[in-house]
């Protein structure tokens, strides 16, 4: 009997290895290079655009909440809330976004310039998969109840993120500054003068 | 001009508008308000005559440029409280009648202007929004407790 669980566990893993095999995306070299620009891109937008602290700090501010409600009519602070919760919702789409961009990269085209090990990409999806799924829940959090009633799950989200950061830029720091940022004045160049 | 001595150009020109212009207005919003209006609309270039025969227009032209930068992350970074404090003194020091001034500012949203080239959206916006809810607060307060007669004959808008 106990045989018999064995072989039909062991049988089901395989399966579910030949099915993660199967659904895998097919991964071309063709175009990685600009996926990889977008990658790099995104990371960059997430460290110092979306994620630093000052400015999510700024977003769930709770002494601007106290100084509207003691200062400010019914009517000012009813504009404030739903002002708020609007920026605070188009920062978490933006997040969002950039994650499934930097997810894309690794799931489609990391492996065309980088090794990562089974493990590396088995821990890397899980992250993804859990900062995606806190990611709806904020945003169905800040929808529903406002940004203030969201601030601990924010702080988790920015956590997670954080952390999927440190780890994309691991993979990505064979790509070193100086040749990105030679990429970049390159492609800005003409571009606007100040 | 070695980019190097391009730097240091730059980051001399700015100390010396700190100094000598900057340094006299109080608020990040009466700074962020003043560089802006130093820029050509048209081209995005940064303009100060002074700045530039000590230095060179492109070197003024950044030093005016990171300046801007700066003052909109002060007013960025400040709290609702501080920008309502702010907006209130730029308010005052521009002897219009406050709830004229509440209704141009309504009207015109001048401070869509005042932004640096470049800076993120979101930022913006969260921005325009303090200062819109930093309007309602000081009308609803003006409104309550009509101020005294400004100093100056103050001069009316089309408008009202």
């Amino acid at each position: 009997m106990t045989s018999l669980i064995l072989y039909c566990a062991i049988g089901v893993g395989l399966l579910v290895l030949l099915l993660l095999a199967v659904l895998r995306r097919p991964s071309r070299p063709e175009g990685s290079a600009e996926a990889l620009l977008e990658a790099k891109h995104a990371l960059r937008t997430l460290q110092l655009g979306l994620l630093p602290q000052e400015l999510v700090g700024r977003f769930f501010a709770r002494n601007d909440l106290e100084y509207v409600v003691a200062n400010a009519p019914k009517a000012t602070e009813r504009l404030f809330l739903e002002e708020r919760k609007h920026i605070v919702l188009a920062w978490i789409d933006q997040v969002r976004q950039q994650i499934a961009s930097l997810q894309d990269f690794h799931f489609g085209h990391s492996r065309h310039f980088v090794h990562v090990s089974l493990a590396s990409e088995i821990a890397l999806a899980w992250e993804f998969a859990t900062l995606r799924m806190v990611c709806r829940a904020l945003y169905l959090l800040v929808y529903f109840r406002g940004p203030y009633g969201a601030q601990q799950i924010a702080g988790k989200m920015v956590a997670i993120a954080a952390r999927v950061c440190a780890l994309s830029e691991k993979s990505l720091a064979f790509l070193s500054p100086a040749e990105s940022d030679a990429l970049v004045d390159d492609s800005a160049r003409g571009g606007a003068p100040v | 001009m070695t980019a190097l001595s391009k730097h240091m150009d730059v980051q001399a020109a700015s100390r010396d508008l700190r100094l000598r212009t900057l340094s006299f207005m109080a608020h990040p919003l009466d700074r962020l308000i003043y560089l802006a209006s130093t820029r050509d609309y048209n081209t995005g270039l940064y303009h100060h005559d002074g700045l530039a025969s000590r230095f060179s227009e492109e070197v003024a032209c950044e030093a005016l440029a990171d300046c801007h930068r700066e003052a909109f992350h002060q007013l960025f970074v400040s709290s609702l409280e501080d920008i309502v404090i702010q907006l209130q003194g730029y308010m005052e020091c521009s002897r219009i009648d406050p709830l004229d001034f509440i209704a141009a500012w309504r009207g015109l949203k001048p401070y869509r202007v005042v932004v640096p080239a470049q800076t993120d959206d979101l930022c913006a916006e969260f921005l325009f929004s303090n200062l819109r809810i930093a309007l309602a607060i000081l009308e609803s307060r003006f409104r309550r407790t009509p101020p005294a007669a400004p100093a100056a004959s103050p001069h009316r808008s089309p408008g009202r």
